[in-house]
């Protein structure tokens, strides 16, 4: 008995931060996802006062009408197209960069090695609006990568700012902190004798890097990807400054049909398309985490 | 063997010159008077938007806000999550696991999405427009890490230690003070200012809920991107830089010691 009022007082200590999580987070997404499917009224009412096309269940328990109006919408579909495409290049940039980052401070372990890091890291300190404004400066027309450009004889030399390309570099930008910090612990972590054992056996770098460091460091990895790739998908600012008018990512998109076209169910439709594309991202972290947690000494 | 030196040294050049470039030309943009394509510099250097830019009532405003909003939003987010993250690293509670995992959707769902929902709630509510609805909405970008890094923190701290402190007699809240909480400090001061920024940082939803009442610096940048001059800009991005900028070197050691990658890792 004192062992349940016990584990009653840990479960309080520990639920501030989730009940908050759950009342203004969990609660909000519920409702989100009434609305999309019709309901108009209850905690709805409010936002469904103001709004432009809706679609209403009209009392049955859910109509795909909202759903199937965005999903077949070709702007709707280019987005989408967008945010797959720039998703997927930005984290494998990040990944690269981040794991050449890191290899480099862990192999070299040389001042120059350690500031590289701590370059890698200077991003994350910036705000995002800073950094995206920053960014479409430099690589637009009057920035410096076109002024060099022209300065070399190359004026025909494009300009991302207002491209989709833009947005990948802006993204990497933004998002190769966290890699470098996720992978580069994980790498510090790996005893020298992992490594030195495979290169007395003969393997070159690359090889003991591909064949040893990297299965051992593949949940940091896996970490790094899940966490870049969920917050490149639902991405506003970063895309909204650098980005083109359209085709752009979906997060600007469900911004844009939300405060410009007045139409919050169409929105949070987009809203929930980046959710379930979110979700697929998270599963290998969530598969992660379980599988580490359970080879892990002691655990539970 | 040179030529891999060489190879190495031009990855790095091109890696700093992607990372530092834009901040350069930001900085340059701050200290331009007249500047046309495609000269190098500025053909002429001007501080004129340094002066300029506290004469806008509201410019001056936003940054007494955003200095305002970030400590509070740090220290209400402190004291909701961090006994939280003490309690999940040291205590069996009970669906732990869940927990974690719960917070961790919480952060997957586009933030867009949630603040048009969250709008409809606080018109409810009544705290749209309102000092604490824009605290509680840039509380929500913090939780996360402040449960997450410090628990890690909590966590790696080894139970040997603050057992022998126990054997030589120290009570449960002196052993928390003289050897939890400082072992932990690091990884709490990192959670901190991560908090500190994310706060300042933040500008879809204190856009939707503090507009027009409050608006700080980042929402301020919005507009200043698309209705002032470069150079008007480039000053208010240099100055909203700052804080970040003394931030990072306070923490720097920190956080490439690790202190941030171990929270992600959900143990």
């Amino acid at each position: 008995m004192k062992t349940a009022i016990q584990r009653g007082w840990y479960f309080l200590a520990a639920s501030p931060p989730v009940v908050l999580v759950a009342v203004f987070i969990g609660f909000p997404i519920a409702v989100t996802v009434t609305y999309t499917l019709g309901h108009l009224g209850g905690a709805n009412s409010a936002i469904s006062s103001i709004a432009l096309h809706q679609v209403s269940s009209h009392g049955r328990l859910a109509t795909f009408g909202a759903y199937s109006s965005v999903l077949t919408s070709h702007s709707f579909l280019e987005d989408l197209v967008a945010t797959v495409w720039v998703t997927a290049a930005s984290v494998g940039l990040v990944l690269v960069l981040a794991w050449l980052v890191a290899l480099y401070g862990r192999l070299a372990d040389t001042r120059i090695a350690r500031l590289l890091t701590s370059f890698a890291v200077v991003p994350l300190f910036i705000p995002v609006v800073i950094g995206s404004y920053a960014i479409l400066q430099f690589w637009s027309y009057g920035g410096l990568v076109k002024t060099l450009a022209h300065a070399v004889g190359l004026p025909g030399f494009p300009a991302l700012g207002y491209t989709l390309g833009g947005v990948v570099l802006a993204e990497v930008w933004v998002s190769l902190p966290f890699a470098v910090l996720m992978i580069g612990s994980g790498l510090r972590s790996i005893p020298d004798s992992a490594f030195d054992a495979a290169r007395d056996a003969g393997a070159s770098v690359a090889r003991a890097t591909w064949t040893v460091l990297l299965p051992m460091n593949l949940v940091p990895t896996i970490i790094a990807t899940s966490f870049t790739g969920i917050s490149i998908l639902g991405s506003f600012t970063v895309p909204y400054l650098v980005g083109p008018t359209s085709p752009n990512l979906l997060g600007p998109d469900a911004a844009q049909t939300f405060q410009s076209f007045n139409e919050p169910q169409q929105a949070e439709v987009i809203a929930m398309v980046i959710f379930a594309l979110a979700i697929v991202v998270a599963v290998p972290y969530l598969w992660a985490t379980y599988r580490s947690n359970n080879n892990a000494p002691g655990a539970a | 063997m040179t030529a891999r030196r060489i190879g190495v040294g031009i990855g790095i050049a091109l890696l700093a010159a992607f990372i530092f470039g834009p901040l350069l030309w930001l900085m340059l943009w701050a200290f331009a008077g007249v500047w046309h394509y495609p000269s190098l510099l500025p053909q002429s250097w001007s501080l004129s938007w340094w002066r300029q830019i506290f004469h806008y009532p509201q410019l001056v405003r936003s940054v007494g806000l955003s200095f305002t909003f970030a400590p509070i939003v740090t220290l209400v987010s402190a004291v909701v999550c961090l006994p939280a993250a003490y309690a999940l690293a040291r205590f069996p509670v009970p669906g732990r696991r869940t927990l974690l995992v719960v917070l961790f959707a919480s952060n997957a769902f586009p933030k867009i999405g949630l603040y048009i929902t969250i709008a409809g709630l606080f018109y409810a509510l009544h705290l749209m427009g309102t000092f604490f609805g824009v605290v509680l909405i840039q509380l929500l970008g913090t939780v996360v890490f402040m449960t997450w890094i410090p628990a890690a923190s909590f966590a790696s701290i080894p139970r040997a230690l603050e057992d022998a402190a126990r054997d030589v007699g120290a009570g449960r809240l002196r052993v928390f003070f003289t050897v939890t909480l400082p072992l932990a400090a690091p990884g709490i001061f990192v959670a901190m200012v991560l908090a500190f920024l994310a706060s300042f940082d933040e500008a879809q939803g204190t856009f939707l809920v503090g507009v027009p009442n409050y608006v700080t610096m980042p929402v301020q940048m919005y507009s200043l991107v698309s209705d002032y001059p470069p150079q008007a800009a480039a000053v208010f991005a240099v100055l909203l830089s700052v804080p970040s900028v003394a931030l990072m070197l306070l923490v720097r050691k920190h956080v490439l010691g690790g202190a941030l990658a171990r929270g992600f890792e959900l143990r």
